[in-house]
């Protein structure tokens, strides 16, 4: 009954791992041929796959696990999902409805555990639930504000038997997703930018969920405004756009933090206002007098920076409704976008090149020339994430998937192989840094069965590098359980999994190794010994003002 | 009332997971219940929470929306500084026969025997703080005490 309303969803693939309580389940998936699983190696792994899926395909990502620990190993993924807003169904097998509450085995509480990391969850203890909660499970994991939603369903439902009958509509009275745009304020919204003398917008994962980036541009070409993004929301606006501002918050680039500080009207898109975009709260954008607020969750609203125009709705509806009310720009903007290229020009993007070391910026340029935005890069979290993201100059949206809310390590491979699954057309890269890629390094063994073209570029710094460099400069220099200095020669642990894998240590042998990475059909992976001194910039200092960001040191 | 008390009628879907996601909620964003009352509401399948929420660093309006995005939530009515009817119940057990102060105050005895008299009592929340102060003068044995059960005035 499970399957059966999973392919009334339109579900192709599932992500999962078998145990006791969801064996009714696998005893029927063999005959349902249209629906393709794929046995993981650990039900993190699943739920990241599903991620990655989802932020790949659009199509809801699906997981399946048993009671206990195996549904307890998809909180991180859950997590990651939610914070992220990335819609994801998790399907766990719970024990028999009779035994629920007597500790039996591999019984947890897992709506308990997954209530503060779902958009919502269901415990189904009887058969004549499952079609509604299921059909209700789809729509709410899709709709509004996307998000993760667990169906915890009880062996004896499982194996009930019951006339299939769908629910014939969804009635979900608690269940408001907005999307319909106030249209006074969407007017208020236009001529408050639109006049505006310092004008910035700022776009979030929003405006990718609601395929807005066309709005988007149109909207800044026409009000002459500068757009910069958050880190998910890197695509949404093309990086080397002349509005382009690229990306902001604490690690964003110098331009684009001294627009926001200068910025006399700040709207901002489909985004939380986090304190990774904020910095000091305090004095975040401190020259506004007017912030506009675009998202489709009301409770964003003032929940970090209280706007004085809030349009709750749809991104992409929103920026539409605005449109025909943007008056001509202010004759002052030319001024405004002067400055903004002067910053450019005094705060490029730079790093230091001649110290003898390999670089992890010279791989990612050599990636970013054979593959342009023709591929997509998934990134797991750390130096290499805001590298990757800065690096890359991104001018498509969904090119670029990592976990930015939650900053999950272990992230980039199971999601990697996720997309790869939902876009098999486009080449996919994973970047990650040593210690992220071996908290999840045993999904290589799915990209080998199924022989998927995801290519790993391990930034090897034998250390914990973002911890290492906030230790150096925040933490009084006090190195402490950062190194990294054993772990697994990488190309034998390639090599034990099934996939070959090369070894790079100097510039020169970069476009080789990248070139066989290439010509290989299969999961390569080169182990970049890069810089063990290699820092991210530029940063803000932690605990300081936008304005007070640290750059890259000149290259001597 | 201290300022950042929020007073809410949450109006919820019955179900084992509803409580639980309500309180979840309140606690994950930092927020603090001084009171809850719950009962079934007008509409079957659906019961009324009143509750007084504390919200502590979070910005007042916080309460509000981050309990509508719970699915189970139906409706939240933010009744913080409205006219409203409030009205608390206390049930109380007293070391005494000689309730008379208490029934002029408008108690309700529901039982006496030799081990002493239990009253009740329903006001709003500074009503039944004077009671209580009564009461301690008749010597308290056992005090229930409800929180306050809010409604909009008409008119």
């Amino acid at each position: 009954m499970v399957l059966e309303a999973l392919e009334r969803e339109g579900v192709e693939l599932i992500f999962g791992y078998p145990g006791g309580a969801n064996l009714p389940i696998y005893q029927r998936l063999p005959g349902h041929p249209k629906l393709k699983h794929i046995l993981v190696r650990h039900e993190q792994g699943a739920a990241h796959m599903a991620d990655g899926y989802a932020r790949a395909g659009g199509k809801p990502g699906v997981v399946f696990a048993t009671s206990g620990p195996g549904a307890l190993n998809l909180v991180t993924g859950l997590c990651t999902a939610y914070m992220d807003s990335v819609p994801m169904i998790a399907i766990t097998g719970q024990v028999n409805s009779t035994q629920v509450g007597r500790d039996a085995f591999q019984e947890s509480d897992v709506i308990g555990a997954t209530s503060s990391v779902t958009k919502h969850s269901y415990l189904v203890t009887r058969i004549d639930q499952l079609p509604r909660v299921i059909h209700e499970a789809f729509h709410i994991a899709t709709t509004g504000r996307p998000g993760p939603v667990l169906i915890d369903i009880c062996k004896d439902v499982q194996m009930a038997e019951a006339e299939n009958v769908p629910p014939e509509r969804l009635e979900i009275p608690g269940y408001k997703p907005n999307g319909h745009v106030d249209l006074e304020r969407a007017q208020a919204a236009a001529i408050a930018l639109g006049t505006a003398e310092r004008p910035v917008v700022l776009a979030g994962h929003g405006v990718l969920l609601s395929h807005a980036e066309e709005a988007l541009r149109e909207f800044a070409e026409r009000a002459a405004a500068p757009v910069g993004t958050t880190l998910l929301g890197i695509g949404a606006f093309p990086v080397k756009h002349p509005l382009s501002l690229h990306m902001t918050g604490f690690m964003g680039t110098g331009w684009n933090l001294k627009a926001v500080q200068n910025a006399d009207v700040l709207m901002m898109v489909g985004m939380r206002v986090d304190d990774r975009v904020t910095a000091r709260l305090a004095d975040f954008a401190p020259k506004v007098k007017t912030f506009i607020h675009i998202d489709i969750d009301g409770s964003e609203m003032g929940k970090n920076v209280r706007p004085q125009i809030e349009v709750v709705a749809d991104a992409k509806q929103a920026l539409k409704a605005m449109l025909p009310h943007l008056p001509e720009p202010d004759k002052g903007r030319g001024t405004w976008l002067a400055q903004i290229d002067a910053w450019r020009e005094e705060h490029p993007l730079r790093y230091a090149h001649s110290n003898g070391h390999l670089q992890p910026q010279d791989v990612l340029i050599d990636m970013y020339k054979r593959c342009r935005n023709e591929a997509i890069v998934v990134a797991d979290v750390g130096q290499n994430q805001i590298w990757a993201a800065l690096w890359w100059n991104y001018d498509r949206p969904g090119l670029f998937l990592n976990s930015g809310g939650s900053g999950t390590m272990g992230f980039a491979l199971p999601a990697a192989i996720g997309a790869k699954f939902a876009r098999p057309e486009l080449p996919v890269w994973c970047v990650a840094g040593e210690g992220g890629f071996v908290m999840t390094a045993q999904e290589l063994s799915v990209a080998v069965e199924h022989q998927l073209d995801v290519k790993i570029v391990l930034l090897n710094n034998f250390s914990l590098g973002m911890v290492r460099q906030f230790q150096d400069d925040f933490y009084g220099g006090v190195r402490s359980q950062v190194d990294l200095t054993h772990m697994p020669d990488f190309v034998k642990l390639s090599e034990a999994y099934g996939l070959p894998a090369v070894r790079v240590e100097k510039f020169a042998d970069i476009a080789p190794a990248m070139d066989a990475a290439e010509r290989t059909k299969g999961p390569f992976l080169i182990d970049f010994r890069i810089d063990p001194e290699a820092k991210v910039y530029p940063i803000v200092p932690l605990g300081k003002s936008l304005n007070e960001f640290w750059e890259a040191p000149e290259d001597a | 009332m201290p300022d950042n008390i929020r007073v809410l009628s949450v109006l919820v879907e019955d179900g084992p997971n509803t409580l639980s996601k309500v309180s979840g909620v309140i606690r994950r964003r930092g927020f603090h219940v001084r009171s809850i009352s719950v009962g079934p509401s007008q509409e079957p399948g659906r019961s009324r929470l009143t509750l007084q929420v504390d919200h502590g660093h979070a910005e007042a309006d916080q309460v509000r929306k981050q309990l509508e995005r719970l699915v189970e939530v139906v409706e939240v009515e933010d009744l913080t500084g409205h006219d409203v009817h409030s009205r608390e119940l206390i049930v109380a057990k007293v070391a005494t026969s000689e309730v008379a102060g208490l029934v002029q105050r408008g108690a309700r005895v529901l039982d006496t025997g030799p081990e002493g008299t239990t009253v009740e009592f329903a006001g709003e929340g500074k009503d039944v703080g004077d009671f209580v102060d009564e009461l301690i003068r008749h010597g308290i044995v056992d005090v229930a005490r409800s929180g306050p059960v809010v409604m909009r005035r008409t008119a």
